[in-house]
């Protein structure tokens, strides 16, 4: 076969070829200055406060992408708040308690929460309670307890999972070697990744928005989208859809909760958040944090009652057998707190006073909470647990339900389509604050 | 290693690009081979005894290839034998690794046996491997390949940018590549087969992976049993159908880059067949080289042999004015379904894929069926064509979500779940917080039976509006081979004779347009590689 190329072809295979060379260089030059303002936005509006940018007012001054990545931000924010007194549990804390609140004691400042949105197992408070000790000076802890969380299901809390190889010890308390190149890790994937570029996106657009979540540096979060939710869809849909939410959750855990045998599963989890306590030499707080009505009532009819009081009465024992060195306080009960009504359907207006839906309280009954366990004149809500008090304190409970129930079922969504059945007679209504 | 992975794009590709051009300057078969060496070290790199398992299996067909070379013409006899002891031991290779957990499963439910088998884990691409060297024992058997060394033999069986998923090359295809290329950096081939692997990459991690994420909770949720109402299941339908669509296309497309950095042309592999107007034109658009090797080493002998064996009896063929029945079945629908059945067992050992292929199979005889029916009921081709064209695109696109259920859900149990939704068997609900949103609509829609349900609104709408979004990417957008179509992107792709206006103004040239629109497009796809993969938190 005879190929022969004439001038012109090879003309414009030598042009082809200039083309594409000056393509590659200015592709590649391009992507390095555009990898370079990635890197810049990102490291300025730091949208999950890893670098401790300070914050710029209509940039970056409220951080919502930490809504999705609290545990990140708050295991490198925690670092920098250098606490006295820590907070510690799930997304009720994180919301619900204000660590910069005018009732704290000045003694007990500054306080963190550590509180992570999501988390469900009793053992990811021991961890995340670890590494905020690791900052040196933490005196206090205050360690939320969540009853469903005793009964966590079998695959490990993802949220753990995640965080397990950035935390500077492991559960054993022995060092984790990985934290370091895992914390150099997080440091460049909150540089270079598109998820960082968009939050650092959204971060500015929302800077403008009358509700921003937020993440203060003492770590507490804002209510932001509980607010949004009830000016779009009133406090009814917000109880409605948690109610239906939780109804199906222990549909799952009621079979596994209600025919336990036993101490509670996680309670060895609650042992060791005190042995280390007391190794380190904090002054623990436990306390069994309050639910409205609503979720009280879920609770009954999935016959897990005497479990709940069983935890109260397993933690007195436990707690107890600290001798005075651990206090344990007991919300979760019938209070004018817990059953406030709940707006009827379609009212976009009314407020409540105390609970955003039937698991997560605001930030005005934190602050009560507060009173009750650290100040003066509190009023009478929730009580301290011993060993000596907790069957009296359980009983009265059930006598607070009765009342609730018979009298003011009409508090509560959860009695509406199936009323209880207990006997109303000789009740009592819920004592109200004082 | 996989593709989108930091140690692959940063790592090995450079290091082994760079090694090929640099040997290539002194001596062509050191680049080759270097290339073989690195193919064989990315197949090892998920598990290295896994070049244990390749490497005797790679000598062994070299061995009966060379076998078949010397006795084909001399001993026909003992070639045949020799062609189909190769196939057997292919087969029985697969066999082992993919499907003898599957044979015991289906043993043990058929008869109430108790066979255990410990979990035996499946060597990487061992289905593309494996029908690669039946083709080329067929082909050589056929005398249409010429000689060749065991080096060549091995790069062909190795080379790592088709090694994971394809396409199914065939030697004939790639070896005249091999043996023409340059092995010295070329700008061009560089600057196309970067642009072909970073569209890849952005398709994969920006449009394929969100959707997996978002459809896991509703198969999840349908293989507990659990009702589905009429959106999620379309949501999940749809969901995973793009989210495979994106995740195959993309994979396509890195694999041709790869390849085409080096200098090789991979065949057309993937061609939007979303767009496709009936079934047949889907597989002829969807998976294409497995198409073309289903239709060549099984469907075209089983439809031949049949032939003879009809015409032996004096009984007529398809075509023509002497239609009928039997023809039809034995002709065309068994070989059809057959094929298919093997199409779905070959994507994966387990009755999801059997029923998926089956389903397929029955689709494709239905479409047959009626090419042959129609012209006798619709006279005028020219206006079927222009009036049932969105009918007949609207039909094959159900058909195809629905089929793809089968493809993603764990079990049939769920798949039924799934299709019983769809249909509307467990009723149609909306979230509450849309319907109020909606005003008078949602009074509507709950007048017509839409209920009112406590899920999340916001996950509603993310779906419904990232579905929409990659519709119209999938369904209007010229595809990534009519965009390079001027620079030959995938073997024997031209440009269109008449380009319509939006794809002369996206055309892709070495220019400055496309060069930062490139870098904008990678530089998606290499911040997607890795993210801070945390809990979603996002429920009341």
């Amino acid at each position: 076969m005879d190929i022969r190329f004439d001038a012109a072809d090879l003309d414009r295979v030598a042009s082809r070829r200039q083309d594409a060379s000056a393509f590659l260089r200015k592709w590649l030059m391009s992507l390095s200055v555009l990898a370079l303002m990635v890197a810049t936005l990102n490291l300025l509006v730091d949208p999950y406060v890893v670098f401790g940018t300070p914050r710029l007012p209509g940039i970056s001054l409220f951080k919502p992408a930490t809504k999705n990545h609290a545990m990140l931000a708050k295991t490198f924010q925690v670092d920098r708040a250098h606490p006295h007194t820590v907070l510690i549990g799930s997304s009720p804390v994180h919301i619900g308690v204000d660590a910069a609140a005018s009732v704290w004691p000045a003694s007990m400042r500054p306080v963190y929460n550590f509180g992570i949105p999501g988390a469900y197992e009793t053992s990811t408070s021991l961890q995340t309670l670890q590494e905020a000790v690791t900052t040196g000076g933490v005196a206090d802890a205050i360690v939320f307890l969540d009853f469903q969380n005793f009964f966590s299901p079998e695959n490990p809390d993802p949220v753990l999972q995640e965080a397990a190889r950035r935390f500077r010890f492991r559960p054993d308390g022995t060092p984790n070697p990985d934290s370091r190149q895992q914390r150099a890790t997080d440091m460049v994937l909150a540089l270079e990744t598109m998820g960082a570029l968009i939050d650092s996106l959204t971060t500015i657009a929302l800077q403008r928005q009358s509700t921003v979540l937020d993440l203060a540096p003492n770590g507490s979060g804002t209510e932001a989208d509980f607010i949004g939710a009830a000016r779009d869809d009133g406090m009814h849909d917000l109880f409605a859809q948690k109610d239906s939410f939780e109804a199906k959750r222990l549909d799952k855990l009621a079979p596994i909760m209600a025919g336990w045998h036993g101490t509670l599963p996680d309670m060895d989890a609650v042992a060791s958040i005190i042995a280390f306590a007391r190794t380190h030499g904090i002054k623990l707080t436990l306390v069994i944090a309050p639910h409205h009505v609503d979720a009280l009532e879920l609770y009954w009819r999935a016959g897990l009652w005497p479990r709940v009081e069983q935890l109260k009465a397993e933690l007195a024992a436990m707690v107890a057998a600290q001798g005075g060195a651990v206090t344990l306080w007991d919300f979760l009960d019938y209070s004018s707190f817990n059953t406030e009504p709940v707006p009827t359907a379609g009212d976009r207006r009314t407020p409540t006073s105390w609970f955003w839906e039937p698991t997560h309280f605001k930030k005005q009954l934190g602050e009560v909470m507060i009173q009750r366990m650290f100040g003066t004149d509190a009023p009478k809500f929730g009580t301290q647990l011993t060993p000596d008090n907790v069957a009296q304190r359980n009983a009265q409970v059930r006598a607070d339900r009765q009342a609730v129930v018979c009298d003011r079922r009409g508090v509560m969504l959860t009695a509406l389509d199936n009323p209880p059945t207990d006997r109303c007679a000789g009740t009592r209504t819920a004592h109200a604050p004082t | 290693m996989l593709f989108n992975s930091y140690s692959f794009i940063f790592g090995l590709f450079p290091a082994v690009l760079a090694g090929f051009c640099l040997l290539g300057t002194y001596r062509r078969e050191w680049a080759l081979l270097w290339l073989t060496a690195a193919s064989l070290f990315f197949y090892a790199w998920w598990r290295p005894v896994n070049v244990l398992l390749i490497a005797p299996s790679i000598l062994i067909n070299y061995g009966l290839c060379r076998f078949l070379e010397h006795t084909i013409e001399r001993q026909p006899a003992r070639a045949r034998a020799a062609l189909t002891g190769g196939i057997i031991f292919n087969l029985c290779f697969l066999g082992y690794f993919k499907y003898l957990t599957f044979g015991t499963q289906t043993l043990n439910d058929l008869f109430g046996t108790g066979f255990i088998l410990t979990q035996i884990v499946l060597p990487l691409g061992i289905s593309f491997i494996t029908f690669q060297k039946i083709a080329l024992l067929v082909d050589v058997h056929a005398g249409r390949v010429g000689r060749f060394t065991l080096r060549e033999y091995a790069l062909f069986v190795l080379f790592f940018p088709q090694l994971i998923a394809g396409p199914i090359v065939h030697f004939r295809e790639m070896m005249p590549q091999f043996r023409a290329a340059s092995c010295r950096f070329d700008a061009e081939n560089a600057a196309v087969g970067l642009s072909l692997f970073f569209f890849g990459l952005a398709k994969k991690l920006i449009l394929a992976d969100p959707l997996g994420t978002m459809v896991a909770p509703l198969y999840d949720h349908a293989a507990a049993g659990l009702p589905q109402s009429m959106a999620d299941a379309w949501i999940a339908a749809l969901g995973f159908t793009l989210q495979i669509y994106f995740d195959f296309s993309g994979y396509c497309d890195m694999a041709l880059g790869l390849a085409r950095c080096f200098g090789i042309k991979l065949p057309v592999n993937f061609n939007s067949p979303l767009k496709a107007r009936s079934i047949i034109d889907f597989w002829s658009r969807w998976h294409v080289t497995l198409t073309r090797f289903l239709t060549a080493y099984i469907y075209m002998p089983m439809s031949l042999s049949a032939m003879r064996r009809r015409m032996a009896a004096g009984k007529p063929a398809l075509g023509g004015r002497d239609r009928n029945a039997s023809a039809f079945i034995t002709l065309l629908a068994m070989p059809t379904i057959v094929t298919m059945l093997i199409s779905g067992l070959w994507h994966g050992a387990g009755y999801t894929f059997v029923l998926w292929g089956l389903l397929h199979g029955t689709l494709l005889c239905i479409n047959h069926a009626w090419r042959l029916l129609r012209p006798s009921l619709w006279r005028n081709t020219a206006i079927y064509n222009r009036r049932a064209a969105p009918a007949a695109f609207l039909l094959t696109f159900v058909s195809v979500v629905f089929a793809m259920v089968l493809f993603r859900a764990p079990s049939v149990s769920a798949a039924i779940v799934l299709w019983k939704g769809m249909i509307g068997a467990y009723g149609a609900a909306l979230p509450q917080a849309v319907l109020s949103r909606l005003g008078p609509i949602g009074s509507g829609l709950v007048a017509l039976g839409v209920h009112p349900a406590w899920t999340s609104g916001s996950f509603l709408l993310m779906a419904a509006s990232r579905i929409a979004i990659l519709l119209v990417i999938a369904l209007a957008l010229p595809n990534t081979l009519e965009l390079l179509a001027a620079y030959e992107p995938a073997l024997g792709v031209k440009p269109a004779r008449a380009p319509g206006r939006l794809l002369r103004l996206a055309s892709w040239h070495p220019n400055e347009t496309w060069a930062f629109g490139l870098a904008c497009i990678a530089l998606a796809g290499m911040l997607s590689l890795g993210g801070l993969h945390e809990f979603l938190y996002w429920q009341f």
